[in-house]
């Protein structure tokens, strides 16, 4: 999946639902994002391309909603409750993930294996 | 710095001659009088060219601007000033009707009169400045006496531009003032001022334009005078306008009570510009009043002159209170206070007597002017006229400014007042001109370090005197406000780098009236006082800070800091308290009367943070301005004068946030080599000292198993395993404590989750949160600056000490950040202190087993090259501590894992500590050294190893050396250890949880014996922490109150820092730990 800021982006997506664990009066997705257009991409480990500003999931909990719901490490979230987050800040995702009024956060993710998947057996994963 | 010394030499003189009382009036007044003194100048000018036309115009708008003015004083009638502006306006068209016919009968005599013009104009007049000169002189001679015999301008075609721009103090705007003349005679007077202390640029443009004027000596029958004969006819006439002139222009009443003829015109100055003031002088004086005769002789005269006198010019001798009163003598009583009409007037007539020949007139120009006047010409090309009459002038001076002729022709009244004045000539100048001294003051100021030769000898002049001391403080309450700022000014030059004066100083009690004037409403005076008191503030004599307290001058600095908005003055304010934050007695007023205010007013605005950011817009960076650095510094002292301060500044609302949020930005910016940075990271180090016992709430995140299970790495685990049962209150935690929990299933600590938050963390809590390890790394990474790194490694070997889940968090944080291997890297710095404090952190972090292999895998070849061979050090030359505290992480290091004691052997470490146990001459660095080769032998596979290198088990005891026998016995594993935090030059505290006064005190072997220690889970903690530990079951005091502290002070006068940039390039460390999650630049939990 090439990315060039700008341009559409053409990739195979999956949707992942998560349920916010409420914990007291947080609200906790178990997982963590990497990356944001104003973040150094070339430090990003999971993407291919280095210059990929995009947001990557870079830790998931052990059994935290996140898992639950199937998220990886490495997974680029493409879109948040339908925003787009190929184009976003850092700190804009992370707003965008945690708002308080929302205990279903719907993501657009893709992985490079999602990809494979689908070249090979030309099927929606 | 320079500049402000040359400002208060300056200032120095100005208060010699504020000594006399002036009147409170005229100071106040200077600046609308400067204004509506410059408005007549055009006013003059145009008048004197082309009379018919404007003498209605012009004294209309000086009407409006002297109006404005004098509604700060106590004005006359406006009446009484119309009734005298409609007099001299008659008077004016009769005077200008009679020029005009003078100008026709000379004109045809011009060119015979040219011929002393040339002279005295010099040969560098140009032709093409003749015409200029001819027009200006026809302004002259309008002058009111009808005998004028000058010559008229004939052909007036260039258009004279001239510009004077003078600098003000740093920071003040500049005036400019510009002359145009052109063709049709008429002259446009342009001023900007946008400060009240351009007066003197006032002056210097009057100047200028005499100087354009080329004047032709006329004799009274219009012929052009031959050098030093004087015509007398004008004379009377011209003393009766003077009179009325002065009696006009008084606007002190008491300048005109005391004051010789002379000074009333100077009191004229006060409200004038002190230019009108010194022309006017020089006018009267000489033969202001009779500029018809010698009117071009003298001119010429008086303006070569120029240079000579100028050097006298600056300065006001003493004698400036002999002048007698001379008004009496003239039986004309001053009109007070029709200073509107009058001033108008006045400069009318004035005009020609400033082109008059007197001497002294020149020089109070020139004096305004100040030494910088012959850059001026050079450095502007509008000058270039004037300078061509100056060279002339110079060669002619001489002769004529011992002006025998000039006495020649006043009357005996005026030769009598000339008399008196004679010793302006020479430098000495009487009270009266103390006011408009002090716009030359001003002007010196600006000139700083350019200071021309003359003024040098005027100071060498030994009519000149310093005010001292006493004077000088008694200043400091004089009525007059620029006195009280010159004084103040001049006290602080005193107190540069001179502790004597300082004291002086203290014991005079100048301090508490330095502190009062910092409420005084005017800036100029609360600047002077705060720079003066930076100055008293700095220095190792304690007493002057004390005395500064002790007047409350803490609150008022601070009530300053939120008053002003002038940059200045914050920096000043902040300089000081900079300096007062070095007293230890005193950090704690500063924290109680101005945490929050240096928060609120510098550090927060300064840092770019915000308490609700814009969801778009993007972030500020921080400004590392002085003011931050000062302020920041400020903190920095206070935030190590022990745990309640630690306390304030934790809680004192946006300050961790915005220190870290101007660290950041720092990083970003990949700019942290500054001052400001190095503050930060060291009250951050500061605050994080101890964060596991002293913030609120700690208690829920100990580690309940870590203080009764001590020592082997085994049991951490087992700790962590029941991390999950004591029950965090806040929901998070929980669910935190949870995850690690599974993570501790796994037996893989690189799965450790850290709590995540939804709630953005804030105030203190920011301290300790694993975020905080990627800041810290990113500057041990990129900064250049030692105290940086130092204060950076420290802030983690605090955050990774003690038992409590967030310093879990964080080892484990350094890891998955790859902390480790730039941590070793840093073992490698040329600093002492860098390599002591990474080697204390390296300490704490290998609590964390999987640090602990790691370390001993990948750092022992660094920690073991750090240590020196017997006696012989390395190239390094660490200091005893730094070694102390190699040789104990390597104990802590080797404890528990025979792996890691095999590394250590590996890295041909036993050689060194052998040699090291057997001959230092530390007793800390052989009992340090014992430990380790004790344990080391205690691990028994590797003893067949060993005694095959050669070594048998006398080597591994400890050595009968300097060491006391109780401590070798009752404390065999453990040395007092540690590590001294402090280096002497150090400016900052460090908080090292790992070492801190205990290990000062323990030089002996007054250690804590070791059967104490065995409940302690660290096996790795130092004497201090245990030391504390003990202590806070007693219920005694704590510790840490006890750091010592360098601070740094002194802020403002000198930097002293020393900042040690340059850290060799050295190839990466190769320390990777390959389980960990590749971490982003940054990454949210969500």
């Amino acid at each position: 999946m090439s990315f060039i800021p700008g341009q559409p982006v053409t990739a195979v997506v999956q949707r992942i639902e998560i349920q916010k664990l409420r914990e007291g009066d947080n609200l906790i997705l178990g997982f963590s994002i990497g990356g944001g257009i104003d973040q150094d991409a070339c430090q990003n480990p999971f993407s291919e391309d280095k210059a990929d500003k995009g947001i990557y999931v870079t830790r998931v909990s052990k059994g935290g909603p996140a898992e639950v719901a199937g998220l990886r490490i490495g997974d680029k979230i493409m879109q948040v409750n339908g925003w787009d987050m190929t184009m976003v800040t850092h700190d804009q995702a992370r707003k965008r993930l945690t708002k308080k009024k929302e205990d279903v956060v719907r993501l657009l993710i893709t992985r490079k294996s999602l990809e494979e998947t689908v070249r090979q057996s030309m099927m929606q994963h | 710095m320079r500049a402000d010394r040359a400002e208060l030499e300056s200032a120095k003189r100005a208060l010699v001659q504020r000594r006399q009382d002036e009147p409170q009036a005229a100071v106040s007044g200077r600046g609308s009088w400067e204004e509506s003194s410059s408005s007549c100048q055009p006013s003059l000018t145009a008048l004197t060219t082309t009379s018919t036309r404007t003498p209605t115009a012009c004294p209309t708008s000086k009407h409006i601007i002297l109006g404005a003015a004098m509604e700060e004083y106590d004005v006359p009638s406006a009446a009484s000033i119309l009734a005298s502006v409609k007099e001299q306006e008659a008077r004016f068209e009769r005077l200008t009707r009679a020029l005009e016919e003078e100008r026709r009968n000379v004109s045809l005599q011009l060119e015979r009169g040219s011929l002393p013009s040339d002279r005295l104009v010099g040969g560098t007049t140009g032709g093409s400045n003749q015409p200029l000169a001819w027009q200006q002189m026809v302004m002259q001679e309008q002058s009111p006496s009808n005998q004028t015999s000058l010559a008229m301008m004939q052909e007036p075609q260039e258009v004279v531009e001239e510009t004077v721009t003078i600098e003000e103090d740093p920071g003040t705007p500049t005036s400019r003032v510009s002359v145009v003349t052109s063709e049709d005679g008429t002259t446009r007077r342009t001023e900007t001022k946008d400060n009240v202390t351009n007066m003197k640029v006032t002056k210097m443009v009057k100047t200028v334009t005499t100087r354009t004027v080329r004047q032709v000596p006329m004799g009274p029958d219009g012929l052009p005078l031959p050098e030093g004969s004087s015509p007398l006819g004008s004379y009377t006439d011209s003393i009766d306008r003077r009179y009325m002139k002065n009696g006009e222009r008084f606007i002190t009443p008491q300048a005109t009570s005391t004051l010789t003829r002379s000074y009333n015109n100077y009191s004229d100055s006060y409200n004038d510009t002190p230019d009108s003031q010194f022309r006017h002088y020089g006018l009267h004086d000489g033969y202001g009043d009779m500029p018809e005769n010698y009117g071009s002789l003298s001119r010429g005269v008086n303006y070569r002159p120029y240079r000579p006198y100028m050097p006298t010019g600056g300065y006001r001798p003493e004698n400036s209170y002999t002048l007698p009163i001379r008004k009496e003598d003239y039986g004309h009583v001053a009109q007070p206070q029709v200073p509107m009409g009058s001033s108008t007037v006045d400069l009318n007539r004035s005009q020609p007597e400033r082109f008059q020949p007197e001497p002294y007139g020149l020089e109070d120009d020139r004096r305004s002017l100040g030494p910088d006047d012959e850059e001026a010409y050079d450095l502007e090309p509008d000058y270039s006229t004037a300078n061509r009459r100056t060279l002339p002038g110079r060669t002619i001076r001489e002769p004529l400014r011992n002006g025998p002729r000039v006495r020649g022709y006043e009357d005996p009244i005026e030769a009598e007042l000339i008399d008196e004045r004679h010793p302006y000539i020479h430098g000495m100048y009487p009270a009266p001109l103390a006011q408009p001294e002090r716009g030359s003051m001003a002007s010196l100021d600006r000139m700083g370090g350019r200071r021309s030769p003359s003024i040098d000898s005027i100071r060498k002049d030994p009519r000149w005197r310093d005010p001292d001391l006493p004077e000088v403080i008694a200043m400091l309450g004089h009525p007059i406000d620029p006195v009280k700022s010159n004084a103040a000014a001049y006290l602080q030059h005193l107190c540069y780098e001179n502790d004597k004066i300082k004291k002086d100083v203290r014991q005079l009690k100048g301090i508490p009236v330095l502190v009062s004037l910092l409420d005084h409403p005017k800036a100029e005076v609360h600047r002077k006082a705060c720079g003066a008191l930076r100055n008293i503030s700095y220095g190792k004599d304690h007493d002057n800070k004390v005395a500064i307290k002790s007047c409350d001058g803490i609150p008022a600095l601070i009530r300053l800091l939120r008053k002003t908005n002038d940059m200045e003055v914050r920096e000043l304010i902040t300089g000081t308290l900079w300096n007062l934050s070095s007293y230890e007695p005193l950090k704690m007023v500063i924290i109680n009367h101005g945490l929050q205010t240096m928060t609120n007013e510098v550090i927060i605005p300064h840092s770019g943070w915000e308490h609700e950011p814009n969801e778009d817009s993007k972030p500020r960076d921080a400004e590392w301005t002085t003011v931050f650095k000062n302020t920041s510094g400020c903190l920095r002292n206070v935030s190590s004068d022990g745990a309640e301060a630690r306390r304030r500044l934790r809680e004192c609302e946006g300050l961790v946030d915005a220190l870290l949020h101007a660290l950041l930005s720092a990083v970003g910016k990949k700019d942290m080599d500054n001052k400001s940075v190095e503050n930060c990271v060291c009250i951050m180090r500061n605050l994080s000292y101890h964060v596991h016992k002293e913030i609120p709430g700690a208690e829920k995140f100990q580690d309940p198993s870590a203080l009764q299970d001590p020592g082997s790495a085994g049991t951490q685990r087992k700790k962590k395993d029941d991390a999950g049962c004591f029950g965090g209150k806040k929901a998070k935690e929980e669910w935190f404590n949870q995850g690690r929990k599974n993570g501790e299933h796994d037996k893989n600590y690189d799965t450790l989750d850290l709590p995540k938050r939804t709630e953005p963390t804030k105030g203190f809590e920011l301290l300790y949160q694993p975020e905080v390890v990627r800041l810290y790394l990113s500057l041990l990474t990129e900064s250049q600056n030692y105290n940086t790194l130092e204060a950076a490694a420290g802030a983690l070997q605090n955050l990774s000490a003690g038992q409590w889940t967030w310093s879990n968090y964080i080892r484990a944080t350094v890891r998955k950040e790859k902390g480790l291997p730039i941590l070793v890297e840093l073992l490698r710095s040329d600093s002492d202190k860098v390599v002591r404090a990474v080697a204390i952190a390296l300490r704490n972090l290998s609590i964390d087993r999987r640090n602990k292999d790691l370390i001993g895998s990948y750092a022992m070849r660094d920690l073991v090259s750090n240590l020196p061979s017997g006696q012989q050090r390395p190239a390094k030359n660490l200091e005893e501590d730094t070694v102390v505290a190699i040789l104990n992480t390597i104990h802590e290091i080797i404890t528990d894992s025979s792996e890691n004691a095999r590394s250590l052997i590996t890295a041909q470490a036993i050689d060194k500590l052998v040699a090291i146990n057997r001959t230092s001459q530390s007793a800390r660095e052989t009992k340090a050294a014992s430990h380790v080769l004790q344990t080391v032998w205690s691990y028994k596979d590797l003893r067949n190893g060993l005694t095959k290198d050669g070594w048998n088990k006398t080597h591994f005891q400890p050595t009968a050396t300097g060491t006391p026998k109780g401590s070798k016995s009752c404390k065999p594993g453990y040395d007092d250890t540690t590590l001294p935090l402090m280096e002497k030059n150090q400016e900052c505290l460090i908080f090292h949880p790992h070492c801190s006064a205990g290990n000062r005190g323990c030089s002996g072997g007054d250690m804590i014996p070791m059967d104490e220690l065995g409940p302690d889970g660290y096996s790795t903690i130092d004497q201090r922490d245990k030391d504390s530990k003990y202590k806070s079951s007693d219920g005694s005091s704590d510790l840490q109150e006890r750091e010592p502290l360098k601070v740094r002070a002194e802020v403002s006068e000198n930097d002293t820092n020393r900042k040690h940039y340059i850290r060799s390039n050295r190839p990466t460390v190769s320390l990777v730990d390959a389980c960990d999650v590749k971490p982003q630049p940054v990454d949210s939990w969500v």
